[in-house]
């Protein structure tokens, strides 16, 4: 499904602190424009990978031997 | 019991059939009530028959035995038995005259070794646990994004595709890796544990699903072999255990990370929900717009205030300097002599300043008297001391 690096998963989890961040607001304005700019890189980082991600079905011989 | 006849040619004693099975029925009959173990098969009841019937077979040689049991008894024993069961049967050998077979005629049929397998998993439960493979702390949470999934499942099994197909609607671009294994009879001990970790092993895989559709206690009793649950317990990656149904629990649930005890539960667990996802990521976004722009703007006011003060600063100094001028006014007021001459008092003056005492006047000298409103002009008359 996702195997590229940065992988979905951190990619996602930077984005909710970066939201969260924003939110709480403690951030000067120069670094929360910084912060905005990095958030929009990772979701559109994030849907690409999605869009990118193809369901597939790999078989294990059997028993695995 | 009555002596078998037998009639007499010559010096040869012979019996006819029936009196000979008779007299091997009554023999048999002194034998005491045993207990036969075996595999169950051809079991036949039937609800006009007085008697069900089964085959009893020696698992390692293949031997049989046909048994016979009233049919009253078996229905009795709510067994609800099917073909290839062990069980231990109670009963005696009895000879079926009419066609001189033997038969077993059972009093009771027990489940072979059920208890004995409780106790023994009991055992093994007790120990594991003791060992702490079953602690709540070794419980690992699992990858909200696994790049794969591995699903070790039964040959052709129905729960490969059951959960395939919930994790392929929750998720569609999921990525699962099978392991078909045979998880029934003897071997599935040893091929679960190979299985597993070949999943494990697997360079995308990071979270594993051990799954088996429902069956008897003992078709599940693999999931509980010691080895299994070791090896569930030291999986380098989360295990679901989806082994069973609701009511099931083998000893593999109790090691593995997470236990789901339906298809869709255990998609639930391994895969995010796409729609979910999506929506959460634009979600995400939006709540990043909003905070920059919060930010921006509180920025922006904090700057319009400071630059109000700035503005606001010259005209307060000027203020306060001016009240600050208007109270030394009113004390320079009360000061002065002005206030003092209002009252009807006056100074007088010679050139050598103000005068105290007569002593500093002279009779004939020019002085000069200052009133609250103008001065005079004046000469010294007279002096009194």
């Amino acid at each position: 499904m996702i195997d590229e690096k940065p992988t979905f998963e951190k990619a996602q989890q930077e984005l909710d602190e970066i939201v969260g961040r924003l939110e709480r607001g403690d951030v000067p304005v120069d670094d929360a424009i910084a912060l905005w700019r990095r958030g929009e890189e990772l979701y559109r980082s994030c849907v690409a990978l999605l869009d990118a991600a193809e369901g597939r079905i790999e078989e294990l011989s059997r028993d695995s031997s | 019991m009555s002596k078998v006849e037998s009639k007499v040619y010559g010096d040869r004693k012979v019996f006819a059939v029936s009196a000979f099975n008779r007299g091997i029925a009554s023999w048999l009959a002194k034998l005491p009530e045993v207990w036969v173990e075996g595999e169950v098969t051809e079991l036949r009841r039937n609800d006009a028959w007085a008697t069900c019937f089964l085959t009893l077979k020696d698992p390692e040689t293949g031997a049989t035995l046909a048994v016979t049991m009233s049919r009253r008894r078996f229905d009795a024993l709510e067994l609800d038995l099917t073909d290839g069961e062990r069980v231990h049967i109670n009963g005696r050998p009895e000879l079926y005259e009419a066609k001189g077979s033997l038969t077993f005629r059972a009093a009771t049929i027990e489940r072979f070794g059920l208890g004995d397998h409780l106790a023994a998993l009991e055992r093994l439960k007790r120990t594991l646990a003791a060992e702490g493979l079953f602690a709540a702390e070794r419980k690992r949470s699992l990858p909200r994004f696994p790049r794969a999934v591995g699903l070790l499942t039964g040959v052709d099994a129905a729960a490969r595709g059951d959960i395939v197909a919930a994790i392929s609607a929750r998720f569609p671009p999921a990525w699962i890796v099978v392991a078909e294994t045979r998880v029934q009879g003897d071997a599935a001990a040893t091929a679960i544990v190979k299985s597993l970790t070949a999943l494990a092993a697997h360079p995308a895989v990071d979270a594993v699903i051990v799954s088996r559709g429902g069956g008897s206690f003992e078709d599940l009793l693999p999931f509980s072999d010691e080895r299994v649950v070791r090896a569930v317990a030291a999986c380098p990656v989360p295990v679901v255990s989806a082994v069973g149904h609701e009511q099931d629990t083998p000893l593999c649930d109790l090691a593995a990370d997470v236990r789901a005890s339906t298809p869709t539960a255990a998609a639930r667990l391994v895969v995010p929900d796409l729609d979910e996802l999506v929506a959460g990521l634009a979600r995400s976004r939006e709540r990043l717009g909003t905070g920059v722009r919060r930010l921006v703007a509180r920025d922006r006011e904090r700057l319009e205030r400071t630059a109000g003060q700035l503005r606001a600063a010259p005209r307060l100094l000027l203020e306060r300097r001016r009240a600050v001028l208007v109270a030394s006014g009113g004390r320079l007021r009360v000061l002065s002599p002005q206030a003092t001459l209002e009252r009807g008092y006056a100074i007088a003056r010679n050139a050598t300043g103000v005068l105290r005492s007569v002593d500093d006047v002279e009779v004939g000298e020019r002085i000069d008297v200052q009133l609250a409103a103008g001065s005079l002009g004046a000469r010294v008359e007279k002096v009194q001391p």
